[in-house]
């Protein structure tokens, strides 16, 4: 029993207790269950997914390969915070890929340092905007600094206009926000014609791969130590998307906003009886998913070094939502948690590297990946539905 | 005459409370049943026994002398018993014939396909036989409510059924519509089909009745023959006996100071003129029929719903336009109808339904930081000072409350935000009756306090028990005022039923008449 | 609950049990790792691509890691960090963009790990080991064959030749250059003989087949006489036969009313067409010779240690035509698909 205890020490899971009856069942049982009732149940998964595949592939437990992970997590992490919030508001934004795509346009357009006509010469900016000697503040030392300031703008004003259009004409947001991200999506290739804008500052490169502390693992034997054997620890991105994930977590637990989003995706019309602003909230967290894919967008366009029309496309999408659900946040509004959607990041993220070690057949590899988190889904259905028999009176 | 549908000693109940109490019944087929009684009599749980919705916890049926014991409503139907709901159950986009055959299209051949040609001559028979002109493969949508319920009709026939129960059936209907549906009641009992009918109008259920049963806190209180019974008397019976014990004294009186006044609220088809004024420390209680119009009114006052015309003025202040931001901002607060829809947050933890309308009281700083421990505290002294019967309200979702202390939490939600004003409607639906004691302290304390409080209720009684005035609402107007001395319960479900002549006449301001 | 549970035990079975299981497949150890990350398998270009890397590499005993990127040049750059991770000794992509190319050259370049580019030149092509197919010559090739057969109507019948170029979307290098590779043989043959050929009407496509299919009804409805169509990509050529088939220009070669067919790129389709004699010839890209280049250059490079090679290697192409497909037809890989029954699948 005492074993039992410890694993019920944490909050949350005693809170579930006191409103239960008894458990019943066998030991085994009672443990299982309180494994798949854990808050960090899905790290658990993650860790005992990558640490099996681990035995068998050496590889991944190269410390190296270790750190890269890491650096994919953050951008995803922020653009999936986003999300998180959208959905927990009981709202869907499809739109994030598109404004990551379009910020990363815009922000070029501001800091790129020479622009090759050959490429150009066809964007409806070009002689204005655009020009050969670069973009709108080529070479100003205030370029990276109002790229950036530009990039977070345009994203959150994006995420305005969904929740404009959400609230005031009643529109679902599924519809709206796909209708703005295939808008957005052709905008930003008719601006750059398709092209990606490279030449960018530096200092914005730095954003999405500087480090600000490394790690070599192993002897000094000579003077200089190969680049290869430095592991980024600390970067740019992981101080952006830690911060941003603390804020996140601040606004969601200990502010109105937070509490109001919450009270608006479990039942919006009580909580607009209480006095919710709902509109005004909800247009808000529109704008903070806009805010965070632009944060995202930051990242990913310093990392590849360019700003590109089609970033955000493909995939993300799926990986965005789907860390946000696997990590617990419930599609219909009302649940959810920052450090969920972190968990359910480095699932995606360490399941693509697992994936990849097992080198299977690139034509079966995405089909895998789909049963993998179709079966990580139902998990968490066992779970939500164990939970919910749980706390019946 | 033999009787068709007998129930023996049923009896149920809900999380507790008897709906249903030993009631004993039998029906002759070529007979038509009235059966009357106040909202939550138990009316519509008998029928639903017999509907096969819902199971008796004991008690037993027969049909036809066989023994009856239908589990899901398909049983019912294959017994011959149809059900003629109050919301009409056909599929509004499917045609009249395929609403007809739904649960049993005719096949043909060896595929067993649809065999349309007979549907489309069965349905022109059914539908001449309630006289229904209309093409069977008309989309059910496109026709009006009142041929709607000739549709069910002509389901509940293709079905065969020998017992049909209608379940307020007029509510919907133009007059025209509805003195057709009594004409084709006539011939259905002309041909021999038992039924059961349920209504309001106890003009109606009078003319239409062979037998009426009265219902009252889920007994069957009298069933007489239809000439036995006058109007009048079947009120007192719907009402039966005094109940004060069931009510705390009210420990004082009202002032004469008006909290809030409503001036001419009028919005086309739901409510007209309204005008009243509510007191310091006064308990106003307004009684209406369901579709009276007084739920939709109670939402214009707090701004939940908006009119078209009229004024709400707020200790002398005249309020602008009239939201629930602007109505907290001016003390007052909405206990609504329905808990789980407008009132809680059902998944969410006690502590947090509670601070919810308070919220921006507890915000701290620029960025809206709320104090915790604040919150925390001020939620839990609310919760003890109403008896909150739960365990930790900072952990507990309100789901997993009982009916009762969900209600408390409501409450709650709204004392934490010390209002002057309070509007409670249907504040004790689906609550036992020890926590209705408790509300009603609540209330008395609210207006010792010098709140003033309006009360919703279909249940006249606790008006009656709890109210220093009541208003009567019909058809969206106001149709009379009774003071407390003039409380007398037949007199007030009268003026709710409108069936006579009024102490006062349409009253436009309340409060001049007071004193 | 009972069923409730032993649905949860069969859940937890599946998760725990059955995927670990699969990782078990080892993969045997060779002595060289080569990386290999490409952008999609969606078309057959692709496919073939794709397979003249891994097949010639796993013949000479190199172990190879297969990423696919989906089209995503930050997923291609993830999985070339990860690449560089695990330790590999070289690596090969074929990147979504040119810029792209240059950030994920420079990574790998900076790790101290040999890089070559396959198929799609970087905008920067100073660094890495880049393998280009050069798009004029190898439109100079196929459309010099055509030239010479129309040459040889015109001195029978006196009648100049009315030729039609299918260009691309004029953004994309490729386009441009096979654009260009058209019209210096056109040019230069009209130097030589004048009045050989008209002047050639222009249709736009921008790579997309139905753009393709209205201008080009339009073109032929304007200008019935065509004698001679040039398609900047073979994937164009099901878009031609729907437009010359019912206005009767669609006949094999030898047949009267034959529209001299050319095209680039050497797809199954084409190789299929040429083998049942509509299309004449089609500038083909030795996707083979590419392979193999990009592949020694890099294994050349991992063997001598060099650990930044920087060189261009330029592919020429060559004419698959009627007259040589027997011989050339096994250096082709739209030959080598349809032989495999690419097209039947």
């Amino acid at each position: 029993m005492s074993i039992l205890d410890d694993r019920l020490s944490s909050a949350h899971a005693l809170s579930q207790r006191q409103a239960t009856k008894p458990r019943s069942g066998s030991p085994i049982r009672r443990a299982i269950q309180d494994f798949l009732l854990s808050d960090y149940f899905v790290l658990y998964l993650t860790l005992f997914f990558f640490i099996t595949a681990a035995i068998f592939f050496p590889s991944l437990r190269n410390p190296g390969n270790i750190a890269n992970q890491l650096q994919n997590m953050w951008p995803l992490l922020a653009v999936a915070i986003g999300q998180t919030f959208v959905l927990i508001l009981g709202g869907i934004d499809l739109s994030v890929g598109a404004t990551m795509g379009i910020t990363s346009v815009v922000g070029a357009i501001v800091m790129a340092q020479t622009l090759d006509p050959s490429f150009f010469d066809r964007s409806p900016l070009w002689g204005t905007l655009m020009r050969p000697e670069g973009g709108v503040l080529a070479g100003s030392e205030w370029a990276v600094p109002v790229g950036v300031v530009v990039m977070l703008v345009t994203g959150t004003l994006i995420g305005f206009l969904n929740g404009y259009a959400i609230t005031r004409f009643n529109l679902a947001p599924f519809m709206v926000t796909l209708v703005t991200s295939t808008f957005f999506a052709a905008f930003a290739l008719w601006l750059t014609q398709s092209r990606n804008i490279s030449g960018l500052p530096e200092a914005f490169l730095n954003l999405g791969k500087g480090d600000i502390l490394s790690i070599y693992l192993g002897p000094k034997l000579t003077s200089d130590i190969a680049r290869r054997d430095i592991l980024s620890f600390i970067t740019y991105p992981f101080v952006i998307s830690v911060g941003l994930a603390f804020i996140s977590q601040f606004l969601l637990s200990r502010t109105v906003f937070g509490r109001q989003m919450f009270s608006i995706g479990t039942n919006r019309r009580a909580s607009e009886i209480s006095g919710v602003p709902g509109k005004s909230v909800i247009t808000r967290v529109y704008m903070f998913s806009g805010f965070c894919a632009a944060v995202a967008s930051i990242m990913y366009s310093g990392r590849i070094g360019f700003g590109q029309p089609s970033l955000g496309g493909g995939n993300l999408l799926l990986d965005v939502i789907g860390a946000a659900v696997i990590g617990g946040t419930s599609l219909f509004g009302g649940k959810g948690s920052v450090r969920g959607t972190f968990f359910g990041v480095a699932f995606f993220v360490l399941l693509s590297n697992i994936l990849n070690a097992m080198q299977l057949s690139p034509f079966v590899i995405d089909a895998v990946k789909g049963v993998i988190i179709l079966l990580a889904a139902l998990i968490d259905i066992t779970r939500t539905r164990l939970i919910n028999r749980e706390q019946r009176v | 005459m033999t009787s068709l549908l007998e129930l023996h000693n049923l009896t149920k109940a809900f999380f507790g409370i008897a709906a249903v109490k030993d009631v004993s019944l039998s029906i002759n087929a070529g007979e038509t049943l009235g059966l009357i009684g106040q909202n939550g009599a138990g009316k519509s749980t008998l029928v639903n026994i017999v509907g096969g919705v819902v199971h008796s916890d004991s008690g037993h049926m027969t049909l036809s002398e066989q023994p009856y014991t239908p589990r899901i409503p398909a049983d019912a139907q294959h017994a011959g018993v149809a059900f003629i709901h109050q919301e009409l159950n056909l599929f509004t986009n499917l045609t009249i014939a395929e609403n007809i055959f739904i649960s049993n299209f005719p096949r043909m051949g060896v595929l067993r396909t649809i065999d349309r040609a007979k549907i489309k001559a069965l349905t022109g028979e059914l539908l001449a036989s309630v006289g229904l002109d209309i093409p069977s493969d008309t989309y059910v949508e496109r026709i009006s409510p009142g041929e709607r319920q000739l549709v069910e009709i002509a389901k509940a026939l293709y079905q065969d059924a020998s017992l049909i129960i209608f379940d307020e059936p007029t509510t919907s209907l133009t007059a025209r519509e509805t003195e057709r549906l009594f004409a084709i009641m006539g011939q259905l009992r002309a041909q021999g089909k038992a039924i059961v009918y349920i209504s309001h109008i106890l003009g109606d259920v009078q003319k239409l009745s062979d037998q009426i049963a009265v219902m009252r806190d889920g007994e069957l209180v009298a069933c007489e023959p239809a000439s036995a019974l006058t109007i009048k008397r079947m009120i007192s019976l719907m009402v039966g006996r005094s109940i004060e014990q069931l009510y705390p004294k009210r420990t004082t009186s009202p002032t004469t100071d008006p909290l809030l006044t409503a001036k001419n609220i009028s919005a086309s088809g739901i409510v007209e003129d309204i005008s009243f004024t509510l007191h310091k420390g006064e308990v106003l209680g307004l009684f209406g029929l369901m579709g009276s119009g007084r739920t939709e009114l109670a939402r214009m006052i707090f701004g939940a719903d908006q009119f078209e015309s009229g004024e709400i003025v707020v200790e002398g202040e005249l309020v602008r336009k009239p939201s629930p931001r602007s109505s907290i901002h001016n003390k007052i607060a909405f206990v609504t109808e329905n808990r789980r829809e407008e009132g809680l947050l059902m998944s969410i933890d006690i502590a947090n339904n509670i601070s919810l309308v308070s919220l921006p009281e507890f915000a701290r700083s620029m960025l809206q930081v709320i104090d915790q421990r604040q919150m925390f505290d001020s939620a839990r002294e609310t919760a003890n000072t109403l008896q909150l019967k739960s365990g930790d309200i900072r952990q507990q979702p309100v789901k997993s409350l009982s009916g009762g202390n969900q209600q408390k939490v409501v409450i709650a939600k709204w004392l934490l935000s010390r209002p002057s004003i309070f509007i409670m409607d249907e504040p004790t639906r689906g609550i036992d009756v020890g926590a209705k004691y408790e509300i009603y302290t609540i209330i008395d304390r609210l207006a010792a306090e010098g709140s003033g409080v309006l009360i919703i209720s279909s249940e006249l009684e606790e008006l009656i028990g709890m109210c220093d005035r009541i208003l009567v609402m019909s058809r969206g107007e106001i149709y009379g005022e009774f003071t407390r001395e003039q409380f007398q319960d037949e007199r007030i479900l009268r003026a709710a039923f409108r069936e006579q002549d009024l102490p006062m006449m349409s009253v436009h301001d309340g409060q001049a008449k007071r004193d | 609950m009972k069923r409730f549970s032993r649905k949860i035990s069969l859940v937890l079975f599946l998760a725990l049990v059955v995927l670990p299981l699969t990782f078990t497949i080892v993969s045997a150890q060779e002595d060289i790792t080569i990386c290999f990350g490409f952008q999609d398998l969606e078309t057959e270009f692709w496919v073939a691509g794709h397979r003249a890397i891994t097949d010639t590499l796993r013949e000479q005993g190199v172990e190879v890691l297969e990423y696919n990127a989906n089209e995503d040049p930050n997923r291609q750059l993830e999985q070339i960090r990860e690449c560089i991770a695990q330790g590999v000794d070289g690596i090969i992509i074929i990147p979504q963009d040119g810029d792209s190319a240059v950030t994920i050259i420079n990574e790998a370049q900076a790790a101290d790990i040999p890089i070559a580019v396959f198929n799609r030149p970087p905008n920067d092509r100073s660094r890495g080991i880049t393998v280009v197919a050069d798009n004029v010559s190898a439109t100079e090739q196929a459309v010099e064959f055509i030239a010479q057969k129309a040459l040889r109507q015109y001195e029978i019948t006196g009648e100049p030749i009315t030729p039609l170029i299918l260009v691309g979307a004029l953004q994309d290098t490729n386009a441009i250059g096979r654009r260009d590779g058209f019209y210096n043989v056109i040019n230069r043959y009209n130097e030589r003989y004048p009045g050989l050929f008209n002047t050639p009407i222009e249709v736009a496509t921008e790579w997309d087949a139905a753009t393709a299919l209205a201008n080009l009804e339009a073109a032929i409805t304007a200008n019935p006489n065509v004698d001679f169509i040039f398609t900047s990509s073979d994937f164009l050529f099901p878009t031609i036969r729907s437009v010359l088939e019912p206005r009767g220009m669609w006949q094999p070669m030898g047949t009267p009313g034959h529209v001299l067919l050319a095209g680039l790129d050497g797809d199954a389709t084409a190789c299929m067409l040429i083998d049942e004699g509509y299309v004449d010839g089609t500038g083909v890209q030795n996707l083979f010779l590419e392979a193999q280049l990009t592949l020694d250059r890099i294994l050349q490079a991992v063997a001598a240690g060099e650990t930044q090679p920087n060189e261009v290697l330029l592919d020429p192409g060559f004419a698959l035509t009627a007259g040589n497909i027997h011989f050339q037809r096994s250096d082709m890989w739209g030959c080598v698909l349809y032989d495999e029954g690419f097209l039947n699948q």
